[in-house]
């Protein structure tokens, strides 16, 4: 079946089975692999990306379930400020050790600054709980949102 | 006669009389009673007739025939365990009284019912009768199908008959004294036990007659749907008000407005009856979800559209414990609405949130909204935790969606403390599961 998405601003056809997850298409059909595979049941946070600017789980979504709604994947989310603000925050601290959910954890902190401009702690650990870190970066990732958030280094 | 024994001869007569008032009130009226019309013989009925196949598959096999019948009686369900072969049998049925396990329906001679004559078979179905003269539990549903006809009741045997037989012997029952005495049921089904076949109601439409054969003697929606009165029958004065079955509850689908089905649209109930899904009503899970698949979801259209003409007549009764309004959308901000259970908040926003979101309207799909569904809407949470504890998995016209099971990955004590925060946010009261309530759901479960 083939089915329209807009991802990043640009459309894009692809041939896949209905209830393909977008993060298949996403990694195997359209070669954009910056949106990891981490536990395929929406309880990692790896494959997080933005449908009409809410994070969600690729991994579970089925692609014709998208419809109409714009996807935003990490190779998209510096063309907004607050994206582009994050991923400098993100650098700026060091936050990545191995990096491999750090797609997921950026494209969670960069929707959760979009509706919340100056997350309190709380708002942290609510917009971010469902995206897990081996590596145990979330001190420095909640560091870089409030560095993101403020302009200042924390 | 002397006067002791005139005394005793009255307090036996009293006896009498009071048992048989007792069981007359404790049977009570028959499932379709509440129609208060007259009823004929199906020879009689000048109506379509109600029993039988759609129209559609008039001119099919006696087998094909059969098969539509088996899914419309949902027999497959409970005749297959966990893994197991398809209508091999093995399903345990946990009761407080020990467990009760599905038999063997493939047709194997030594352990399915590969020996049974055709009367044999309408023993089993209309009476509760077994080949060897043994007496079946009502955990299988005689009490509905007896009012199948016997042409449709053999068609059945038909489709059962053209399936490949399993050898498959069916674990022993572990039900204690005196629940393991099966002649016991003898006296049962002689009270509950109506033994007659359908008869058309003829103040009725014809598509209600045929939802009515399609509820009772095939779906048998009553056997969940209906609370049972103290000797574990239907108590139709309440029918279809709700219950909770085998650890999930079934919840109330009389014409009630507040808190049965008399609000719903056609259109939703013919769409959560053949999809398992509709739009804010929450989406079929547990045996529900079950009944869908293997039963419902296969059924013809004009069937689904007859089963709803009849649900719309069951007189309404309320659940009193269910709230009068189901409850809004959550607010967008975790901090808002209701805060409370920060132990169900955390597992929450760690386990649940990214897919049913804070408002309970879900990013993802329509059917993991939370919002407008009966169980974040119970102060039980039993059917919360039971979707915890063992996921769930539906069919829709974008792919199948599917919730993990979080039983083993979570404690009691934390399904509890999630299960509290769900329904606080989401329903109108919050749920007060302690730990010792989820082992108790968890060990309810058929398996």
């Amino acid at each position: 079946m083939t089915t329209t998405l807009m991802i990043n601003g640009e459309q894009k056809s692809v041939d896949a089975p209905p209830e393909m997850p977008l993060l298949w298409v996403l990694r195997d059909i359209l070669g954009m692999t910056g949106t990891k595979f981490g536990c395929g049941i929406a309880q990692c946070g790896a494959c997080t990306v933005h449908v009409d600017g809410k994070p969600v789980r690729s991994c579970v979504l089925p692609v014709s379930a998208v419809r109409d709604r714009a996807v935003t994947t990490i190779e998209g989310v510096s063309a907004s400020p607050t994206g582009a603000k994050v991923q400098k925050a993100w650098l700026d601290l060091e936050v990545i050790q191995c990096g491999y959910c750090q797609s997921g954890q950026i494209m969670s902190a960069a929707a959760l600054l979009a509706a919340t401009p100056n997350p309190d702690d709380s708002d942290i650990d609510a917009a971010m709980a469902g995206n897990i870190c081996r590596c145990g970066t979330y001190v420095r990732i909640r560091a870089a949102i409030k560095q993101a958030a403020s302009g200042r280094q924390s | 006669m002397s006067p002791a024994m005139r005394i005793l001869a009255g307090i036996v007569v009293i006896i009498v009389a009071a048992l048989a008032a007792g069981l007359w009130v404790l049977r009570g009226p028959g499932p379709m009673a509440f129609s208060g019309g007259t009823t004929v013989a199906l020879s009689d009925y000048r109506g379509t007739n109600p029993a039988g196949v759609p129209a559609s598959l008039a001119q099919a096999s006696l087998v094909e025939r059969g098969a539509y019948l088996a899914k419309a009686a949902d027999c497959m369900v409970c005749h297959t365990a966990p893994d197991g072969k398809q209508y091999a049998g093995g399903l345990g049925f946990k009761l407080p009284f020990g467990t009760l396990y599905s038999t063997n329906i493939t047709p194997d001679k030594e352990t399915g019912i590969g020996d049974y004559s055709d009367q044999d078979f309408l023993n089993a179905l209309h009476r509760g009768v077994r080949r060897d003269g043994a007496r079946l539990y009502p955990a299988m549903p005689y009490t509905s199908y007896t009012y199948l006809t016997d042409a449709d009741a053999l068609a059945i045997k038909a489709y059962l008959f053209s399936l490949p037989p399993v050898r498959a012997p069916a674990p022993a029952n572990t039900l204690e004294f005196p629940f393991d005495q099966r002649w016991g049921m003898m006296f049962w089904s002689a009270v509950f036990n109506p033994d007659t076949r359908f008869e058309p109601d003829t103040s009725k439409s014809p598509e209600w007659n045929r939802g009515a054969y399609l509820a009772e003697a095939l779906a048998h929606c009553g056997e969940c749907h209906t609370p049972r009165n103290p000797a574990f029958a239907l108590d139709n004065p309440k029918k279809f008000a709700g219950a909770i079955t085998a650890g999930w509850r079934a919840f109330n689908i009389s014409s009630d407005k507040q808190t049965g089905i008399g609000a719903w649209h056609d259109d939703d109930l013919i769409s959560y009856l053949s999809t398992g899904h509709a739009l804010g009503h929450g989406t079929a899970s547990g045996p529900m979800g079950e009944a869908v698949d293997q039963s419902l979801s296969q059924l013809a259209p004009d069937d689904i559209r007859a089963i709803v003409a009849y649900l719309r007549s069951v007189p309404p009764t309320p659940s009193p414990d269910l709230p009068a309004t189901l409850a809004p959308p959550a607010p967008a901000s975790h901090k808002d609405g209701v805060t409370a259970d920060a132990r169900g908040k955390m597992v929450f926003e760690g386990a649940c949130v990214s897919c049913h979101g804070w408002t309970g309207e879900s990013p993802v799909s329509p059917f993991a909204t939370l919002t407008g569904a009966w169980a974040v809407n119970d102060p039980g949470a039993t059917n919360v935790a039971q979707i915890v504890i063992a996921g769930t998995r539906r069919n829709t016209p974008d792919g199948a969606i599917s919730m993990p099971a979080f039983g083993d990955a979570y404690s009691d004590d934390e399904i509890a403390a999630v299960a509290n925060y769900v329904t606080a946010r989401f329903g109108g009261k919050g749920s007060k599961l302690t730990a010792q309530d989820v082992t108790e759901l968890r060990k309810q479960v058929s398996q």
